[in-house]
């Protein structure tokens, strides 16, 4: 309630066109698919059940409008969910701790990405990946700065930002992530679909 | 001899008397039953002897009475006091492993909320303490030093974080989210995701379960996970939900074993408290499977 409030003024105040804001997953699904929002900020546990509600509605939504860009709110993420909600490979999906709406110049730029098509997945998902995929036969095969760059992928960052991040030029960004595109065996295509798709590939591990 | 009957009959009154009271006394039960017989017993064995002494004595009737009372009082004596049947057995054990089960839940739930407490405490509410400290300083210096301000914001932003941090740990131990969300079968799922050792999960997990028996047999689930990647060596393993049972193998070292350590005791020692059983099958050398069967 506190929290939808505060989004709806903050992507107002940035220029925004907020044109629902609903409190429950049923309604969810019916904004969603008779609006056709060019993005939509949804929060994991809703009414009626405070379970899943808001995640199962972005599927609903999503399965009927394919590609439809959600960025998905959590108290807390987990891998299983990430993985359903990126498994179209469709792309435009965020899955994000809610804690991160403090930091507003980042949230505003993760739901404009969103709302690209890209991903903007939440750094403690990644950061788990990290830690538990070192036997993903698939992965091994990617050198350590390779997964570095997948990682930052998966955030959703463009190669600019991964240089910076990383401090190394686009040009090698993009060497690295031709590199990643190749050994995870992704044909190229629209480049990013392909993004997607090695994130998807590494959460499957 | 009219005397001697007198007093007798004055006896067994008395002693009906006397195992009436117990009667009363005592808690529902076989023996119970037995004093009831042997009030009865003495009763008529008094009403008997008066009769006898009012008609003036003569053969000695009240005899074949009071002797078959007596082998009707010794037969019931004997039926309580064989030894308890298979049944009873059975059901005294019941009792004695829910008395024990019931007393380890309770210290076990005192020792789990003394935890939460402390985690709660050195945790969330220290960074809540230090997060208000933070805010109410850069609220003092908003005027006069609006950098100095801004940097405290900052500041007191991570520590908000890192109390969330804290508080999701906590619930996250309590209670996992995607067993609230999901039920059993995809919080194991979710759980394998984050597992160092690639675990595959077959079969759907068993519905309606209650709340107590679906969160013990998930952290059994998630301790026995814990021990394949801790101790077991193994470079695979495997969770299989068939109807109520719940098997967890492994291709590791094997020599896993309920009474060492306090790892499977305690899972074991939880699941009791829901009825659950656990088996271990771990040879020296491996392979490992355990099993879990959750009642009906």
């Amino acid at each position: 309630m506190l929290l939808r409030d505060g989004i709806v003024r903050m992507l107002e105040a940035y220029g925004f066109d907020v044109v629902a804001a609903v409190d429950n997953g049923p309604d969810l699904v019916k904004e969603l698919v008779g609006q056709r929002p060019d993005v939509a900020v949804v929060d994991v546990r809703l009414p009626p059940t405070y379970t899943d509600e808001g995640l199962r509605a972005a599927l609903t939504a999503r399965a009927e409008i394919p590609g439809l860009p959600v960025l998905v709110l959590s108290q807390y993420v987990e891998r299983l969910y990430a993985r359903e909600l990126l498994a179209d490979g469709a792309g435009g999906i965020g899955y994000l701790l809610k804690d991160r709406v403090s930091d507003i110049d980042e949230f505003i730029d993760a739901v404009r990405r969103v709302a690209a098509g890209g991903t903007a997945l939440d750094p403690t998902v990644v950061a788990k990946l990290m830690d538990s995929r070192e036997h993903i036969v698939s992965l091994t095969q990617l050198t350590a700065r390779e997964r570095e760059v997948l990682g930052h992928m998966a955030q959703g960052r463009s190669n600019a930002a991964i240089g910076t991040a990383l401090f190394i030029t686009e040009k090698a960004v993009a060497k690295h992530t031709n590199n990643i595109f190749a050994k995870l065996g992704l044909q190229s295509s629209e480049d990013d679909n392909r993004r997607v798709l090695a994130v998807l590939r590494y959460l499957d591990g | 001899m009219i005397v001697l009957a007198g007093v007798a009959a004055a006896l067994c009154a008395a002693a009906a008397v006397y195992l009436f009271r117990l009667f009363l006394r005592m808690v529902p039960g076989r023996r119970r039953w037995l004093a009831a017989t042997a009030t009865f017993g003495a009763g008529l064995a008094t009403v008997d002897l008066i009769v006898w002494v009012a008609t003036g004595g003569g053969y000695f009737w009240p005899a074949w009475t009071i002797l078959g009372l007596s082998a009707l009082l010794s037969l019931h004596a004997w039926i309580v006091s064989r030894p308890p049947g298979r049944r009873e057995r059975e059901l005294a054990a019941r009792v004695g492993t829910l008395t024990r089960s019931r007393s380890e839940a309770l210290d076990r739930q005192a020792a789990e909320l003394k935890r939460v407490e402390r985690d709660l405490h050195d945790g969330a509410q220290a960074r809540m303490v230090s997060l208000a400290l933070t805010l109410g300083l850069a609220g003092r210096m908003v005027r006069h030093d609006p950098d100095g301000a801004e940097r405290l914001l900052d500041e007191a932003r991570s520590t908000a974080r890192a109390a969330l941090d804290d508080l999701r740990a906590v619930m996250h131990s309590i209670h996992p989210p995607v067993l609230a969300d999901r039920g059993l079968g995809d919080a194991v799922r979710a759980l394998v995701l984050d597992l160092a050792v690639p675990v595959t999960v077959t079969g759907e997990a068993p519905s309606g379960l209650n709340a107590a028996t679906e969160t013990a047999a998930y952290f059994a689930v998630a301790e026995c996970l814990s021990n394949v990647v801790k101790h077991s060596g193994a470079t695979a393993a495997e969770v299989t939900f068939a109807d109520r049972l719940i098997t967890v193998t492994d291709d590791g070292t094997g020599g896993a074993d309920l009474a060492a350590g306090t790892g499977l005791r305690g899972i074991a020692d939880r699941l009791d408290a829901v009825d659950a059983r656990l088996e271990v099958d771990s040879p020296p050398g491996g392979p490992t499977r355990i099993v879990l069967r959750i009642p009906i």
